[in-house]
C-alpha cells in the first residue's frame, strides 16, 4: 500500500476510530481499572491498586464456576434447540411462507416481546399458587410439576429461552432455504432425489453457512443471558440460575464487591473475545 | 430407449393456458425438438414430461406406461437444465456420481461410470473441482455428464447451448449430435433456435401459443411448411413473404409496384380478387427460373461460397433477399432480377395456412 493510501485509509477511519473509542474505551479502561483495584461504592475515585488479587478471589469463587457451568450448559442447549427446531420448522413451512408471506409476520411475534417481559409473564403464568397453569393441570390432572422449583428451573427457563428465540432462528434458515435455487431441487427431484435424501444432500450443505451463524449468534445470546431468567427467578434457588451475568450484576450491586465483579467481566469478554476471534476462522474453513 | 407418447396434455397457469391439447409421438432412439418463439409453451411441455409441473389433463406415456401423475423422482429420466443446474458443494466427481449414489449403485460401478463420462466429455481433468471454478463450457458438459450417467430412457433438455457463445454453441452442437448417435437414446430438446432444431433433429416439432403447429422431420417441415407461421420459422435466411391479390390465373404484387407472377396450381381455387401471402425461400430466388421479380440491390453480403443479395422490388417498401450462388459480380445499386421457378413458389390464405 502507497504512503498517500494510507494516510487516505486513516482519514476515512477516523471518526470510525474515535467513536469506537469514546463509546467502548472509556468503560473498558475504567473497568480495567477497577478490575486490578481494590475498590467500593465509597472509594471509587481513589481505586487501590491490587494485582491479581481480584482474579484470584474470582478463581476461588465456586458460585463463579457455577455461574460459568450454567452459561455454558444454557448456551449451548437452548442454540441447539432453537436452530433444530428453527431448522425443522423453516424447512416444512418455506412452501407455505413463499405462498402466504403474512404466516411469518405471526410465526415471529414471540421476538418482539422485550425478554424481561416474558421473564415476568411467565412468572405470573407459572406461579405455584396463582399461576393458571399449575392451576388447570391440577384441577384436570391432580399434579403439577413445581416449574420454578429446583428440580425443574433449569428445564423451565430452557423452554422459556427456546420458545421466544426459536423464531431467529427460524427466520435465518427460511431466509436460507429460500435462496436455495429452485432449478437444484428439479435437478434433484429428475435425479431420483425423494424429500428427505434432498433435505441431507443438498439442502442442509447449502444451508450449512447459515446453520454456524446461527449456532453462533443464539450460543452468545444464550450465554450472556440475563434479564428474562432475573425477572423469572432472579438468581434461582441455591443459585441454580445464576448465569455470568447474573453473578456479575449481584456481585457488583448485591454485594458492593466491585474489582471482583469486573474481573469476572474482563474474564468473560476475553473468553467472548477468543470464541469471536476463531469463529470466523471455523466458519470460513467449513465453508470453503 | 424409450417411446414416449404425449396424448391431450392440457396446462394452464392461473387463467392462462400455456399447454393446450398436445399430442405428440417420439419413435424409439429419435431425437425430437421442441421449437418455438419464446412463450410458446416448450418449456412447460418439457417440464411436464419431466414431472416437474402437474398436468391439468391428458396423459404422458414412456414405452406404455402412464407417468402423468407419478412424481418426478420416480420417473427414471435425465435431464438437462438451461441453467446447469449444478449442485454448487459438490465436487465435479461427486455432481456426476449423484444419480447414481441416489439410486444406490454399487461404489465400484459408480466410478466407473463416472470415469466414463468424464472421459466421453473431457472432464477428467476436472473432476475434483467445484462448479464455481469452471468455464460455461465445462459446466454444460458436467450437466450432460450427470444426465449420461444414468442411462435413462429419455433425456430431457432444456435450451442447454443458450448460455455459450456462438463458437462453442457450434461445437457443443455436434458434441450432442454424436451422443445422441453413440447412446441411440431417445432425446427430446428444447430451444428457440430453428438453426439448432434443422441440425439436430430427427423430428422437428414447432409450437405456437401452446399448440403444436406442425411437427415432421426437418426437410419435411423446410420443404412443405403447413403455415405461414411455421414457413417464416424455420430455414436461414427467413422466406421472404409477399401481399398478393388473385387475378385471373395470376398474382399481382401491390407491394412492388403491381408486378403481377404466374400463379401455381392451388389446392383450393381462388376467388378474384381474394388477399394471399406469397412465400419464397432466399435459396430458390436466383438467376434462372421461368419467373421473375424485378428491383434494385440495396446490400450484397458476399460469403465466399454465395451471395446474400437484399433487393428492394420496384415500388416496395421491403426488401427481399436472394441467396445466389454465383453473385460474385453483383454489387450494390444495380437492377437485379430475381428469377425462380413456379414451383418453388409458396401460397398461404388469410388465415395462413398453406393452399400451396
Amino acid at each position: 500500500m502507497t504512503p498517500r493510501r494510507s494516510v487516505e485509509n486513516a482519514l476515512l477511519a477516523g471518526p470510525l476510530v474515535l467513536f469506537l473509542l469514546a463509546v467502548l474505551g472509556f468503560p473498558t479502561l475504567l473497568s480495567l481499572i477497577y478490575g486490578f483495584s481494590e475498590t467500593s461504592f465509597q472509594t471509587l475515585t481513589t481505586p487501590q491498586f491490587s494485582g491479581l488479587k481480584n482474579f484470584r478471589d474470582v478463581a476461588a469463587d465456586p458460585a463463579f464456576w457455577q455461574a460459568a457451568w450454567f452459561s455454558l450448559r444454557f448456551g449451548a442447549i437452548t442454540a441447539l434447540l432453537q436452530c433444530g427446531l428453527g431448522l425443522a420448522l423453516a424447512v416444512y413451512l418455506a412452501p407455505l411462507a413463499r405462498r402466504h408471506g403474512w404466516t411469518v409476520a405471526i410465526l415471529i411475534i414471540p421476538m418482539i416481546v422485550a425478554p424481561a417481559m416474558m421473564g415476568l409473564m411467565y412468572r405470573l403464568v407459572l406461579h405455584e399458587f396463582a399461576g393458571p397453569v399449575p392451576h388447570y393441570l391440577y384441577s384436570w390432572f391432580g399434579w403439577s410439576p413445581s416449574f420454578l422449583g429446583p428440580a425443574n428451573v433449569f428445564k423451565t427457563v430452557v423452554v422459556a429461552e427456546t420458545l421466544q428465540w426459536t423464531p431467529f432462528a427460524f427466520l435465518l434458515f427460511l431466509t436460507a432455504c429460500q435462496s436455495i435455487p429452485e432449478d437444484l431441487r428439479e435437478a434433484a427431484a429428475v435425479d431420483g432425489t425423494r424429500p428427505w435424501r434432498l433435505f441431507w444432500k443438498i439442502e442442509l450443505p447449502l444451508m450449512m453457512p447459515t446453520v454456524f451463524v446461527a449456532l453462533f449468534i443464539r450460543f452468545i445470546d444464550g450465554f450472556r443471558v440475563f434479564d428474562n431468567i432475573y425477572t423469572l427467578v432472579g438468581a434461582g434457588p441455591g443459585g441454580s440460575t445464576t448465569s455470568m451475568s447474573i453473578y456479575i450484576y449481584e456481585t457488583f450491586l448485591r454485594r458492593g464487591e466491585i474489582g471482583k465483579a469486573l474481573a469476572a467481566a474482563i474474564l468473560l469478554f476475553a473468553t467472548a473475545f477468543v470464541v469471536l476471534a476463531a469463529a470466523p476462522r471455523l466458519l470460513r474453513g467449513r465453508s470453503a | 430407449m424409450a417411446r414416449l407418447r404425449i396424448e391431450n396434455l392440457t396446462k394452464r397457469f392461473a387463467s392462462q393456458t400455456v399447454t393446450q391439447d398436445v399430442s405428440l409421438q417420439v419413435e424409439d432412439g429419435a431425437f425430437c425438438v421442441l421449437v418455438g418463439p419464446s412463450g410458446c409453451g416448450k418449456s412447460t411441455l418439457l417440464r411436464l414430461i419431466a414431472g416437474l409441473e402437474q398436468a391439468d389433463s391428458g396423459r404422458i406415456l414412456v414405452d406404455g406406461r402412464d407417468l402423468t401423475h407419478v412424481p418426478a423422482y420416480d420417473r427414471d429420466l435425465a435431464m438437462v437444465f438451461q441453467s446447469y443446474a449444478l449442485y454448487p458443494h459438490m465436487s465435479v466427481r461427486d455432481n456426476i456420481a449423484f444419480a447414481l449414489r441416489t439410486a444406490r449403485r454399487p461404489e465400484p460401478e459408480v466410478a466407473a461410470k463416472v470415469a466414463e463420462a468424464a472421459r466421453v466429455l473431457q472432464l477428467e481433468p476436472y473432476l475434483d473441482r467445484k462448479p464455481a471454478q469452471l468455464s460455461g463450457g465445462q459446466r454444460q458438459r458436467v450437466a450432460i455428464g450427470r444426465a449420461i450417467v444414468k442411462a435413462p430412457k429419455l433425456f430431457l433438455l432444456d435450451e442447454p447451448l443458450s448460455n455459450l457463445d456462438a463458437e462453442l454453441r457450434v461445437h457443443m452442437r455436434v458434441e450432442i449430435a454424436r451422443l445422441h448417435k453413440d447412446l441411440g437414446a431417445t432425446i427430446v430438446y428444447v430451444t428457440h433456435d430453428q438453426v439448432e432444431a434443422m441440425t439436430l433433429a430427427t423430428k422437428i416439432v414447432v409450437l405456437r401459443d401452446g399448440r403444436i403447429e406442425q411437427a415432421g422431420s426437418p426437410l419435411e417441415l423446410y420443404d412443405n411448411p403447413d403455415t405461414l407461421f411455421v414457413a417464416g420459422f424455420i430455414g436461414s435466411p427467413k422466406m421472404n413473404f409477399l401481399a398478393a391479390r388473385s387475378r385471373g390465373g395470376h398474382l399481382m404484387l401491390p407491394e412492388c409496384s403491381g408486378q403481377m407472377i404466374r400463379c401455381p396450381d392451388l389446392r383450393s381455387a381462388l376467388a378474384d380478387g381474394a388477399g394471399v401471402t406469397v412465400g419464397l425461400r432466399p435459396q430458390v430466388l436466383g438467376r434462372t427460373g421461368d419467373q421473375s421479380l424485378e428491383g434494385m440491390i440495396e446490400i450484397v453480403e458476399h460469403f465466399g461460397s454465395a451471395s446474400l443479395v437484399h433487393a428492394r422490388p420496384d415500388g416496395s417498401a421491403r426488401l427481399l433477399t436472394a441467396l445466389v450462388d454465383n453473385g460474385r459480380d453483383l454489387a450494390s445499386g444495380q437492377r437485379f432480377e430475381a428469377r425462380f421457378r413456379t414451383e418453388d413458389l409458396l401460397v398461404f390464405d388469410q388465415a395462413g395456412q398453406r393452399i400451396r
